[in-house]
């Protein structure tokens, strides 16, 4: 069984994804069905590798019988699996979400299952040039479900993205393109060897070789300053297309960062290359303050969680950059761990836009009250971000300092601390944009019941809830594609409970987190 | 050590007058005052009980990581324990003969608690500890009584806290330098800490110009409070100071000696009773500061006197006030100018009076001439700066303080029970307050007499009373120098009266500028903070509005600058700055 788990992960999705649009010929909603069975399969195979990988050691798959280095190989260890579960699980929650508050045509259910296909082939890959396929499948298909939402700005933002992004991925293919040149080989493992073999690690071509590599990944994780296209593209995409894309897409772009830097060029190459370090850090730096700034100026909510992201991301590639164990550690549970408090938030700003219209900070105000689960849920995912234990967030952010001060003491550098202070800098910018979320949702004065019944319903006393809704939902409404205005839709809504706590029930899984982890991390940093 | 003993030793003293003052409160007033008497009692009886071999480092243990002493038995704390429990139970019968409040009895009892508590501390920690409280205690007895106590109170409270502040600094000099706290680990305090422990303990002995606060506030809280305030405060600040300085000092000497001669001027110049009785505490406290300080210059001799005048300064003082306490409480006069003829109406007070004058005008027959005679022999021994009768300074200066108290008690004396025909007829003293009075006078006349008694209360017993020292206060140059003293006094009052009367309206003692002084820059400083404060915050949010503006304006700002320009980066720059970012890294890892 193991033996086709890993093809038929990516397979599956890719291949289903073409059942909505062929099937739609026929039918009207055969979509989210099909992409219900499909995704169950991805959760399915995606248990089962975790399962394998956890218990059983890595193992490998060789595409079509082509033995590599020749041929594609397809391998999950401990640092993909827990990828590919992340992105099985979220895209199977987003379901959940847009069978919701939309979109639901055909069309869409079939990119969504590209989507899932490619990420799945993302994290599953042990191939350069098969990994920029993926990464092309996921670019375009991200295109597509970007526009999905019909409306000018969002076709703008699928443009820009869409240009921005090509470039990009050509960066990386250029880089791809210099490495075969030095090494001759495209197996991940295998260049790993041939790099020391037949060139070496300070050979002009294996460094601009990296070079277009790591430029191509910074603009697809979406990195100050080639960070561009990303609000746009969070704030213009449907609701829930910006949830799985905000947990799911980037993240894929830093885990191939990640299996790239330390499976390919690995640490060694990383030591041997001082101005590539300083390089990444001081752009991972310079995100986190950016983007944490940024952020803190926004006003849309949706475009404020977009910024929050480049910060984040430049976390985890400050974690890749410090090349410690104990950084990778954080930098891997900070990916998982942003992927799903991402993915739980913005869940929560699409049921309130929904249910209630609200897409600025403004139009928060007092929605505590109105929709108690959403908005806990939300407070208590947006103090996960901000890194207050326990929550996964914290967890993460921990790691990464630690191993960073812990290198600074190593090497006596002022690096590491400076990383360690951006973290705790941005953490505070993170506070204050959290905070202005939840001061809208819980303290902001707006009466509304007082404003609808004048002065006089306020001593009559709130005996009549039903009405009081009722009320709300007629001035509220309006907005939230067919679900009923002034509620939130119960399913997503478990989702995102369920998501919030798991968010902060990880966070007591530090030491499970290192032990999961621990074979990959002793095996990169042999 | 006896198992009585040994069980005496495991009861701190401090927490059985503690327990008396809740008690009190809690008790109808006459069983609530006789626990009260009882618990000082206790202190009393404890402390003679131990003097015989229950000396030791009792409850030593640990605190915060400190080593500490609960309850230090050695000569010098069981003197203290021994006066201040017996004292303390004659204010108690006194308070209860006085109609004080409740809650002054209790207040009173749980500050004796606290005296206690810093009689009886081993280390410097635990000293602090009760010091503090104190000051603490001792602030709420004067405030209790409300009216103009309120704001003498918080001066007082002032003074104190900073003296306290102070002491806590010279502790922690020396523990930074000595390593331990513990008073048998060192002679006394670390050199380090000299002059902080001299001023933080300075203020509570009422040196010169430190001492406003005395004058200030025992004369305003109810009279029964006055007898309690007008001996632990400062009598365990003398003390205290020993502790600090075992070896003296010839400064602390002649501050003793300028204290004396100071105390007894302003003393004189004062009509309020209690008034001037507080003048004389510093004056008082000079000549055990006198003795204390001549410890290495003349020897064990000196200390003695300064402990036994401690000693029965803790009696006759009271004594003095609670026979002035009778007065104010049965004519509600606090001018000695309005008295007068009262010896007549009043005989038992007044035969209290003369008890109490008596011993701190050191007359032979007194306990205060026993005490007094053994510091001004000391004194004679320092030949600094000789002056007339092959004296030093030292010497005149604590007889000159001898001749201002003898004139300030006739005066008192004179005004109050004589000084023309009585125009107020009140009761004498009520049968608690006589009782109170007995026991103190008593005490008084005992020593007196019987000094050898008081000797061995004293430390260095063997030694006094031995051959090799010369310890015969009724000799005969020590009756001719007292008579002379008395003569002085007499003369010296009647000839003086009318200069010193005149002095009295136009001579102000340093509180005149003190307190306004302080009082405005008080107030200056608050403004000075306050407007700070304000000029901080109002900068503070116009940065932070002003950031916020560009933030939530950036464009705007760009406008007012001159530059319209878009700021959102668009396709086309979003492709430029790839390119960029692509060459800049490439040229950065080729070429670095």
């Amino acid at each position: 069984m193991t033996d086709v788990l890993l093809p038929l992960s990516i397979a599956v999705p890719i291949v289903a994804a073409t059942l909505p649009i062929a099937l739609g010929l026929r039918y009207d909603d055969v979509g989210w069905p099909v992409a219900a069975v499909a995704t169950l399969g991805l959760v399915g195979s995606a248990v089962a590798v975790a399962v394998e990988v956890y218990t059983g050691g890595p193992f490998d798959h060789e595409l079509g019988g082509f033995a590599p280095p020749i041929g594609i190989e397809l391998v999950a260890d401990e640092l993909s699996a827990a990828v590919f579960l992340l992105v099985s699980l979220v895209s199977a929650a987003t379901l959940v979400l847009s069978r919701a508050i939309g979109p639901r045509g055909n069309a869409f259910h079939s990119a969504y299952l590209l989507l899932a296909g490619g990420l799945a082939g993302v994290s599953l890959t042990g191939d350069l040039f098969n990994l920029f396929v993926f990464l092309e499948i996921v670019g375009l298909t991200t295109y597509a479900l970007i526009a999905a939402d019909r409306s000018g700005a969002s076709a703008y933002a699928s443009l820009k993205y869409l240009v921005v992004g090509t470039v990009g991925a050509s960066l990386y293919l250029v880089g791809v393109g210099y490495v075969f040149l030095a090494t001759g080989t495209l197996n991940m493992a295998d260049v790993s060897v041939q790099i020391v073999e037949r060139a070496s690690y300070t050979d002009p071509l294996v460094q601009a070789g990296f070079a277009f590599i790591a430029v191509g990944f910074a603009l697809k994780i979406a990195l100050f300053p080639v960070h561009t296209w990303q609000p746009d593209a969070y704030q213009r995409a449907p609701d829930a297309v910006t949830t799985l894309v905000a947990a799911l897409v980037s993240t894929a772009s830093a885990y191939a960062l990640i299996r790239v830097s330390y499976s390919v060029f690995t640490v060694d190459f990383l030591a041997a290359n001082d101005a590539i370090v300083t390089g990444i850090l001081l752009v991972a730096g310079v995100s986190i303050l950016a983007g944490s700034a940024l952020a803190v100026m926004q006003s849309d909510l949706k475009r404020m969680f977009a910024y929050s992201s480049v910060a984040q991301f430049g976390m985890i590639v400050a974690a890749v950059g410090i090349a410690d164990e104990t950084a990778l550690l954080g930098g891997i549970v900070h990916l998982v761990g942003h992927g799903l408090l991402k993915f739980g938030l913005f869940c929560g700003l699409a049921l309130l836009a929904a249910g209630y219209g609200a897409r600025r900070v403004e139009d928060l105000a007092s929605l505590a009250r109105d929709a108690p689960f959403a908005s806990g849920a939300l407070a208590v995912l947006g103090l996960a971000l901000v890194g207050i234990p326990p929550s996964i967030g914290f967890l993460g952010k921990w790691y990464i300092a630690l191993g960073a001060v812990r290198s600074a003491g190593a090497t006596g550098g002022v690096v590491g601390v400076g990383i360690a202070a951006v973290i705790l800098a941005s953490t505070l910018f993170t506070l204050a944009y959290v905070a202005r979320v939840i001061e809208r949702l819980y303290f902001a004065g707006v009466d509304r019941e007082d404003a609808e019944h004048g002065g006089a319903a306020g001593h009559a006393g709130y005996a009549d809830g039903s009405d009081r809704d009722a009320g709300t939902a007629v001035a509220d409404g309006g907005s939230g594609d067919a679900t009923v205005p002034g509620t939130v839709p119960t399913a997503p809504l478990v989702v995102l409970v369920v998501a919030a706590l798991v968010a902060v029930g990880l966070g007591f899984a530090g030491a499970g987190f290192e032990t999961l982890l621990d074979p990959y991390l002793s095996e990169v940093f042999a | 050590m006896t198992g009585a003993t040994a069980a005496l030793t495991a009861i701190p003293p401090y927490l059985v007058v503690a327990v008396a003052s809740l008690l009190v409160l809690a008790l109808p007033r006459a069983p609530g005052h006789a626990l009260g008497a009882v618990a000082t009692a206790f202190v009393f009886a404890q402390a003679v009980l131990l003097g015989d071999g229950g000396t030791g480092a009792h409850l030593a243990t640990t605190f915060l990581g400190f080593d500490v002493v609960f309850f230090n038995v050695d000569p010098f704390s069981l003197l203290m324990g021994v006066v201040v429990g017996f004292l303390a139970t004659a204010a108690v019968l006194y308070a209860y003969g006085s109609d004080a409040p409740r809650w002054v009895t209790s207040l009173a009892l749980i500050y004796v608690a606290t005296t206690v508590g810093t009689i009886y501390a081993g280390d410097w920690l635990t000293l602090v500890f009760f010091w503090e409280l104190m000051a603490v205690t001792s602030t709420l007895l004067v405030w209790q009584h409300g009216g103009a106590a309120v704001r003498a109170g918080y001066r007082y409270a002032l003074f104190h806290a900073t003296g306290g502040t102070i002491l806590l600094a010279a502790v922690v000099v020396h523990f930074a330098n000595a390593g331990t706290v513990l008073f048998s680990a060192t002679a006394g305090i670390h050199p380090a800490a000299t002059v902080l422990a001299a001023i933080g303990i300075g203020i509570n002995c009422g040196f010169i110009f430190l001492h406003s606060w005395l004058p200030d506030t025992y004369p305003r809280p109810h009279v029964a409070a006055s007898v309690f305030l007008s001996v632990f405060t400062t009598k365990t600040a003398a003390y205290v100071m020993y502790r600090a300085f075992p070896e003296g000092g010839m400064w602390l000497a002649y501050l003793g000696g300028f204290m004396a001669v100071y105390g007894a001027f302003f003393a004189l110049l004062q009509y309020d009773p209690r008034r001037l009785l507080s003048y004389h505490i510093q004056a008082q406290l000079g000549y055990m500061l006198a003795g204390f300080g001549l410890a290495t210059a003349v020897g064990e001799f000196a200390v003695v006197g300064g402990f036994a005048h401690l000693f029965n300064n803790v009696l006759y003082k009271s004594l003095l006030f609670m026979a002035v306490g009778v007065v104010v409480y049965r004519t509600g006069v606090e001018d000695i100018r309005e008295m007068g003829g009262l010896w007549r109406v009043m005989p038992v007070t007044f035969l209290v009076y003369v008890v109490g004058a008596a011993s701190i005008t050191a007359v032979p027959g007194f306990n205060g001439f026993i005490s007094k005679g053994m510091v001004l022999d000391s004194a004679h021994e320092i030949h600094d700066y000789t002056l007339l009768l092959d004296a030093g300074l030292l010497w005149w200066l604590l007889v000159l303080g001898g001749v201002g108290t003898f004139m300030s008690f006739i005066k008192l004396g004179y005004y109050v029970f004589f000084h023309g025909s009585a125009t107020l007829s009140p009761d004498d003293a009520t049968a608690f307050q006589t009782a109170g009075m007995a026991l103190a006078a008593g005490a008084c006349v005992f020593f007196g007499v019987f000094y050898a008694q008081l000797i061995e209360l004293m430390p260095f017993t063997d030694l006094i009373l031995s051959e090799e020292v010369y310890f015969k206060p009724y000799s005969r140059s020590h009756l001719t120098e007292s008579a002379a003293l008395l003569v002085a006094g007499f003369v010296g009052f009647f000839a003086l009266k009318r200069p010193l009367g005149w002095l009295a309206h136009h001579m102000r003692d340093v509180d005149a500028i003190l307190f306004p002084a302080a009082f405005y820059a008080g107030r200056w400083s608050v403004w000075g903070v306050t407007e700070a404060w304000a000029a901080v915050d109002r900068a503070t949010m116009r940065v932070v509005g002003g950031a916020k503006w560009v933030a939530m304006n950036p464009r705007q700002l760009l406008a007012n600058a001159g530059v319209d320009a878009e700021i959102r980066a668009g396709i086309g720059r979003s492709v430029l700055l790839l390119t960029l970012t692509a060459a800049v890294a490439l040229f950065a890892l080729l070429l670095g």
